[in-house]
């Protein structure tokens, strides 16, 4: 009893400036610490932060990363470059083929292999199909975190399409590895082309009625205009991309600056932000869409309409299975890459491709050999949740959900 | 003009408007059919070139595909095949996996042991249901896998010409894998 | 041939200068082009080539570009002259490199998913690198496989006819077992006559063959190299210490590989002098036993059902608690122990510490007492070294080397090419004194065949045949002229007709001998079995000393006298102290300074300076009760020595018999207490070879079941006892090791020695030798005509060898007796037949096999098996000096039934 008189004593005390009030209990005021996550469900996986509370505003926040680590880097050390592929599926698991385009891309800019016509239009394609579907799944799941239950029925049936789409693919919704070191694995067949354009037409008025739920809904627009503002100079010292980046009003994007794939053979515009805030990023990304579509259908015209989708170097890329059956140097081939893979010169690349959510880099530094001495990932939101302390400063509790969720976090690529 | 655009935000605001015109889609919905299966009931139609269970297969004849090589094993990113192979007792010279297992809770579905056999003796099928209580017998061995192979026959040789695997059921029959001869035992006796 | 060594000991040649790629190097003038090139680092392909053979020229890859020349050259067969220049990179060299390439592949079976080389395979490598891709007119060769041998199947289909494995087989092994044979339209590789394969099965084909044309049969098609794990350890066969890789997959181990392959191919041929990294049969085909389903998995105690599977701990209590009382009761003089010299120097060192320490007895020995400790004891107490005094080097170089008894060729099978390539690529002269054709004998220039156990008599002939053609050394006459003219007075006992009648050598050979050995520059000495191991081995060491320092071959730098150890670790067994006579070091055990350092360092009192016995008197007093407990640590003493030695009585009346294996030996039967130990391959150790090199042993697999290492079973004994040894690790033992023999590892390179025999002759040399050369030699046995000797086999060592299924296949037991094609004529057993032999133990029945190796007089059986007994035909000798028993030779007749 003692006990919890001593505890009363330290919560309620007399104000000595006001000895007037000695009978009235006053409350005593303090920083509060509150654990966020890993278990929270608007954290998009696994993602713990610490948040210094100042009544609701948030003062400081710490964020702990590291519970979806499963170890991706090293284990690409213990294998063939080839064998890494189905491992960066499970980067940003949601988005698997921008992180084997940006790791084939990656692998192929060391061993200096140039991929056939067909598959760059293949890949470009396909590559801006997986940002449709990222656009997609993070507006459906940002509006959910908000509050906005009825976007993300829509924007989840439009990506199921797609991801039927990628099962007649490559065998697989979302753990793709269809992308292959030297081009892809298979090529388009017809009724997938068809697919294709009967998408193109489906789509646009699909973006419109998405955008009829939030573009002037006033709760959407409480919650995010104005919040998680940062400024170019910020967003550029905390090295963001993409469309966080871009919603500060910086015009940075590697499909225009690197022009890799088919994209210097197609003509897009790069939708640019204005106030730095959750808002624009928003918009960024609902137009991102609109230019997708452009994209493919650009690609889908100009396509080479038939053609190798896999470089022919013997020493890198697999061989055709029906060569394996009746020819030696073939089965050598498929022997050798398969169980040694191939010998890449010593030496250190990086290789940026534009995700959806950002700048995805692979760093890989070759010694020779078959395996990488050590590979890096540059994920996107692993940069953009070094940001979150500044980019949170100030605001209120909820709106922690709103600004890592405008980052496009996924904590498979966070962690890795 | 700028009365009328102020009196239109006025209007919106206070009628709600962006409410009911998302209301409208809403509504406009209720008069589609369901997007959704109702799973056990319902299937979805699985494309040809679904990565599901592995099953190896045999020739037409009955004599099974696998050689033993391992290449698999090499291949596979997960490590999780495991090839046993040795000499065929009954057929001197010829080499066979005695035991072949396939740990199908560390398979991620990449595809690549079929990839990488030679002798095309793996292929995927599109079975995926097969979840258990017990998490022992998701170790499948050889038994299981031809087993599956032979359920699934016709969608595996769908699985391997989507892949471009195989050309066609025709052609793959030239794709047989000859063993080396031994030398005659009668030889070995007769010197 | 040219292209052999240019550098001899004897002949330097000039050196030239030359440009390779711009860069001026120099060489020796005359080695090949492609080892000039390769010594730059370099590395131009070539599927044909090996450092260790001349170059063959076959494969058509080396090629590069010499100035002057418009088509390119083979490197390999072009000699580097002066004022060369060569261009060895180039599109255009690799095109024609790409063609040739090309060519072996056209023929190539399409086999890679079924052969066991793919993944190790220099064909895929090279066409992997080239990128060869579509070749038109492949067309496939249909040879059928040849799987007669025992061990190696022939695939003549993906063979590219590199010739490596003929040239390997002529060059290093001089074997000769293989050749080429136009068949079927195709050259292909075949046995000698095309027959079924029977060779020594060395398997350095195997390790040299760039494509998996041959085979081995007890791995075939079980494995693909990218499954296997390496692991690099010391083979525990022989002395010689032969590095090799075991490859294991999972637990099982697959197979075992030689440094020695054709991915290791660039070196200097000169460089063979220090061996050049293959295996033998052995090391590479007997494996078996390591995962062998008759290994023990758990310690089992006796009890009234026989023995029983019991806890590790329950047994460790039990065992400390029953050796505890017997010391209480009978002291420490009544327990006894012996260890294997297969165990690692850390065990052994752990187990002499244990014996001494906490059991307090010096009554300890190794199986180095078999024989090896002859010529330790004689080199220590003469010379004050205790190992041989030759490097491999100097063996490969000497010009005259004297083999007495040493049938190295079967006991020390890799050691034994150095004696080969002294006298086939040097051209030394070889005196090989044996009873028995071995191959060394057919090789050497002075063959000797001497009447079996006479080997010492032919030595003692020798030294005499020394004195009299006056071939002593100038300087003995100075240093030491009492010792001299005291083994001159000595030899006058000494006629060389007598030598000759007892020997059945002419006395103009023994001169013939004498000259050479005392002629040449450079003269070896290897001894072995033959002497060690029969009767007088001592004295007989002390001969061979006499001999060589008579001649002046002691100090001389590349003259010695040499050995090769029998069992793996035999150097390090003494080394370690594990004998009654020695401490680690191994010190004298009276020495005080060591007695004093050592128990200082372990803290505890040493037994009495002069306490302990040796292997017989152990067995002695076991026999006699005076000795109750008795820890054998991989020894079989029941299953080595004869019966009439009276062991199994011995074991019998123990009261504690602790038995310590990886095996249930014969021994092990008896016990009342057996402790699973491990294999080479789990443990984590050095061994010291017989060249005085600390190599290390690694673990390539988990202790199979419970069993466990040595020294922790020793480490848990002392535990249970109440003496704790502050081991945990290998690396503690080796630490103290190091602090107590400092030096002693000396990162794996043997510590030269030097041989001083001053002390020596100047004290009591003069008595002693009188007394030898006075000595009869051997005794005449019962007049029994035959001289049977218990050989060892190239495919077998000791018994360790007989667990090891390949070799039980290569080399059954067939259960018969060796004798020699005249002998079986003359018997009437020309096709075979049983016989009877008895000699003075006894007498025994068995079958007969006519062997061309054998001599008129002799015959033999293999002492690794005891099935029949005839082992115990022999009755045991002890040298009354080093307590060496010897039961390896005796007399018996012979009657056809």
């Amino acid at each position: 009893m003692a006990h919890l008189e001593d505890q009363r004593e330290t919560i309620y005390k007399v104000d000595p400036a006001h000895p007037e009030t000695e009978d009235l209990p006053i409350l005593r005021t303090e920083e509060l610490l509150l654990n966020m996550g890993p278990q929270h469900p608007a954290t998009h996986g696994v993602l713990k932060v610490i948040l210094d509370l100042e009544g609701e505003r948030i003062t400081k926040s710490t964020v702990v990363m590291g519970f979806l680590h499963r170890g991706v880097e090293k284990l690409a050390e213990h294998g063939t470059y080839h064998q890494f592929i189905p491992h960066t599926d499970r980067l940003d698991y949601v988005c698997a083929m921008y992180n084997n385009f940006a790791y084939c891309r990656a692998v192929e800019k060391l061993m200096n292999v140039t991929v056939p016509e067909r598959a760059e239009y293949l890949r470009t394609i396909v590559a801006e199909i997986q940002r449709i579907i990222g656009h997609l799944f993070w507006l459906g799941t940002q509006a959910l975190d908000i509050g906005a239950m009825t976007v993300f029925f829509y924007t989840f049936r439009d990506r199921e399409i797609l991801l039927d789409w990628f099962d007649e693919l490559c065998g697989a919704r979302l753990t793709t590895s269809w992308y292959r070191i030297g081009g892809v694995e298979r090529d388009f067949t017809a009724s997938l082309e068809t697919k294709i354009r009967d998408f193109l037409a489906y789509f646009p008025p699909k973006i419109d009625e998405y955008v009829v739920f939030l573009e002037k809904n006033r709760i959407w627009l409480a919650r995010t205009v104005g919040v998680a503002v940062i400024s170019a100079e910020d967003a550029l010292g905390y090295g963001l991309s993409g469309p966080t980046l871009r919603g500060s009003g910086v015009d940075y994007d590697l499909r225009k600056y690197e022009s890799y794939g088919a994209y210097p053979k197609c003509e897009f515009s790069v939708p640019v932000g204005k106030n730095g805030d959750t808002y624009d990023r928003y918009w960024i990304r609902i137009e991102e869409m609109r230019e997708s579509i452009k994209i493919v259908r650009q690609c889908m015209d100009q396509m080479p309409k038939e053609g190798p989708v896999m470089a022919d170097v013997p020493s890198v890329t697999l061989p055709p299975k029906d060569r394996v059956f009746t020819n030696l140097e073939s089965m050598i081939q498929q022997f050798k890459l398969f169980s040694q893979g191939f010998d890449a010169p010593p030496g250190e690349i990086y290789c940026g491709t534009e995700a959806h959510k950002g700048e995805l880099g692979f760093y890989i530094v070759s010694t020779g050999g078959g395996n990488p001495y050590r590979l890096k990932i540059r994920s996107p939101s692993f940069i953009h949740m070094g940001a979150f302390d500044f980019m949170a400063k100030g605001y209120m509790i909820a709106d922690a959900v709103t600004i890592f969720g405008s980052y496009d976090i996924v904590m498979g690529e966070c962690d890795r | 003009m700028d009365t009328q655009k102020q009196t239109k935000r006025l209007l919106d605001a206070v009628l709600f408007r962006e409410i009911w015109k998302a209301m409208k889609v809403t509504f406009k919905h209720m008069l589609h059919r369901p997007m959704t299966f109702q799973y056990p009931r319902e299937k979805r139609t699985i494309p040809d070139a679904h990565r599901g269970a592995l099953g190896l297969l045999r020739y037409d004849n009955g004599q099974e595909r696998c050689v033993g090589c391992d290449l698999c094993e090499a291949a596979c990113p997960s490590r999780c095949i495991k090839v046993i192979s040795e000499e065929d007792k009954s057929l001197p010279l010829q080499r066979y996996a005695s035991e072949f297992y396939i740990d199908i809770t560390k398979c991620v579905f990449c595809g690549y042991c079929v990839e990488a056999c030679p002798v095309n003796a793996l292929a995927m099928t599109k079975m995926y249901e097969y979840s258990t209580h017990d998490k022992r017998t998701l170790l499948f061995d050889k038994e299981r896998l031809y087993d599956i192979g032979e359920q699934h026959l016709e969608d595996a040789k769908k699985y391997l010409y989507a892949h471009n695997q195989e050309q066609n059921d025709e052609e793959s029959r030239a794709y047989r894998y000859h063993f080396p001869q031994p030398i005659g035992k009668t030889e070995a006796s007769d010197s | 041939m040219a292209l052999k060594p240019v550098t001899s000991p004897d002949t330097e040649a000039a050196t030239i200068a030359l440009n390779i790629d711009g860069e001026t190097i120099t060489a020796k003038e005359g080695v090949s082009l492609y080892d000039v090139i390769s010594s730059m680092g370099k590395i131009v392909p070539a599927m044909c080539y090996h450092y260790t053979f001349d170059p063959f020229g076959s494969c058509g890859m080396c090629l590069v570009l010499q100035e002057g020349k418009k088509s390119p050259v083979r490197s390999c067969t072009a000699k580097a002259t002066e004022g060369m220049v060569i261009r060895t990179d180039g599109e255009d060299l690799f095109a024609a490199r790409k063609k040739a390439v090309e060519k072996h592949l056209s023929v190539h079976p399409l086999d890679c998913p079924v052969c066991d080389a793919d993944g190790h395979c220099e064909l895929q490598d090279m066409a992997f690198e080239h990128q060869v891709t579509d070749l038109a007119n492949a067309k496939q060769k249909n040879i059928p496989e040849d799987t007669r041998s025992l061990v190696l199947d022939f695939n003549m289909n993906r063979c590219i006819a590199c010739g490596e494995c003929i040239n390997i087989c002529k060059d290093v092994q001089r074997i000769d077992a293989l050749q080429f044979m136009k068949k079927g339209g195709f050259t292909q590789v075949v046995a000698k006559g095309d027959h079924a394969l029977d060779c020594e099965f060395c398997g350095d084909c195997l390790a040299v063959c760039p494509v998996g044309a041959i085979t081995n049969k007890f791995s075939k098609y079980v494995y693909k190299p990218w499954q296997l794990r390496k692991t690099t350890t010391t083979c525990n066969y022989c002395g010689d210490g032969c590095q090799m890789y075991v490859e294991t997959k999972d637990t099982e181990v697959v197979r075992v590989t030689s440094p020695l392959s054709w991915k290791n191919k660039w070196g200097d041929r000169g460089d063979t002098i220090n061996g050049h990294s293959g295996l033998c049969v052995r090391g590479r085909f007997g494996f078996q036993f390591i995962d062998s389903q008759d290994r023990l998995k758990e310690p089992l105690i006796r009890k009234e059902t026989g023995l029983v599977p019991t806890p590790w701990i329950e047994a460790l209590d039990t065992t400390a608690e029953r050796l505890a009382q017997v010391k209480r009761q009978y002291g420490s003089e009544a327990i006894a122990g012996l260890i294997t010299a297969r165990c690692t120097n850390e065990e052994l060192y752990v187990f002499q510490r244990f014996m001494r320490t906490v059991l307090g007895t010096n009554n300890l020995d190794s199986s180095a007492r078999y024989g090896h400790m002859n010529f330790v004891r004689a080199v220590h107490h003469a010379l004050g070294i205790n190992r041989m005094m030759n490097t491999s080097a100097d063996i490969t170089r000497a010009k005259a080397i004297l083999v007495v008894g040493a049938n190295v060729t079967e006991t020390n099978p890799v050691a034994s090419l150095r004696v080969k390539a002294a006298i086939c690529t040097y051209q030394a002269s070889a005196i090989v004194v044996d009873s028995m054709q071995t191959n060394l004998a057919k090789l050497a220039s002075h063959p000797a065949m001497v009447k079996p156990g006479t080997e010492g008599t032919f030595v003692k002939g020798l030294v005499k045949s020394v004195l009299e053609q006056d071939l002593i050394d100038p300087d003995l006459a100075s240093q030491d002229p009492q010792a001299l003219a005291a083994l001159k007075a000595a030899a006058h006992a000494v006629s060389l007709e007598t030598v000759a009648g007892e020997t059945g050598v002419q006395v103009e050979m023994i001169q013939e001998a004498a000259r050479v050995f005392a002629e040449a520059p450079r003269s070896v000495i290897v001894c072995g079995e033959g002497i060690l191991r029969q009767q007088d081995g001592y004295d007989h060491t002390l001969s061979l000393i006499d001999l060589a320092w008579v001649t002046g071959k002691l100090n001389k730098p590349g003259c010695g006298i040499n050995t090769f150890a029998e069992e793996g670790n035999e150097q390090g067994a003494v080394d370690m102290g594990v004998a009654p006579e020695f401490l680690p070091g191994p010190a004298p055990y009276g020495h005080a300074t060591a007695r004093q350092q050592f128990s200082e360092a372990w803290d505890a009192t040493l037994p009495d300076a002069q306490a302990g016995k040796s292997l017989v008197e152990i067995l002695e007093d076991c026999r006699t009760g005076k000795i109750k407990a008795l820890y054998v640590v991989g020894e079989n003493p029941l299953g080595t020595l004869p019966k009439s030695f009276g062991v199994e009585e011995a074991l019998s009346q123990l009261e504690l018999l602790i038995c310590q294996d990886p095996f249930m030996t014969e021994t092990a039967q008896h016990a009342h207490v057996v402790f699973p130990a491990c294999t080479f391959a789990e443990k984590d150790g050095t061994v010291t070879n017989q060249e005085g090199m600390v190599q290390f042993v690694r673990p390539a697999l988990d202790p199979l079941g419970e069993s466990a290492l040595d020294w922790h079973i020793m480490v848990g004994l002392a535990n249970g006892m109440g003496h704790a040894l502050p081991y945990e690790t290998t690396q503690d033992i080796q630490t103290e090791i190091r602090k107590l023999l400092p030096g002693y590892y000396n990162l794996g390179q043997p510590r030269p020695v030097a041989a001083d025999p001053t002390a020596y002759l100047r004290n009591g040399y003069a008595e002693s030798v009188g007394a030898r050369y006075g000595s009869r030699g051997r005794t005449q046995e019962s007049g029994r005509p035959y001289g049977l000797k218990l050989i060892q086999l190239i495919y077998h060592s000791g018994k360790l060898s007989t667990k090891a299924s390949g070799l039980m296949d290569i080399s059954p037991n067939t259960g018969t007796l060796r004798m020699s094609l005249e002998e079986c004529e003359r018997l009437g057993l020309a096709e075979g037949g049983r016989v009877r032999l008895t000699s003075d133990a006894g007498s025994l029945e068995l079958g007969v096999q006519a062997d061309v190796n054998m001599l008129p007089g002799t015959c033999a059986f293999p002492e690794h098996f005891n099935e029949p007994p005839v082992k115990d035909l022999v009755r045991v000798v002890v040298d009354p000096v080093t307590r060496v028993p010897y039961f390896k030779s005796t007399q018996v007749t012979i009657e056809k039934i």
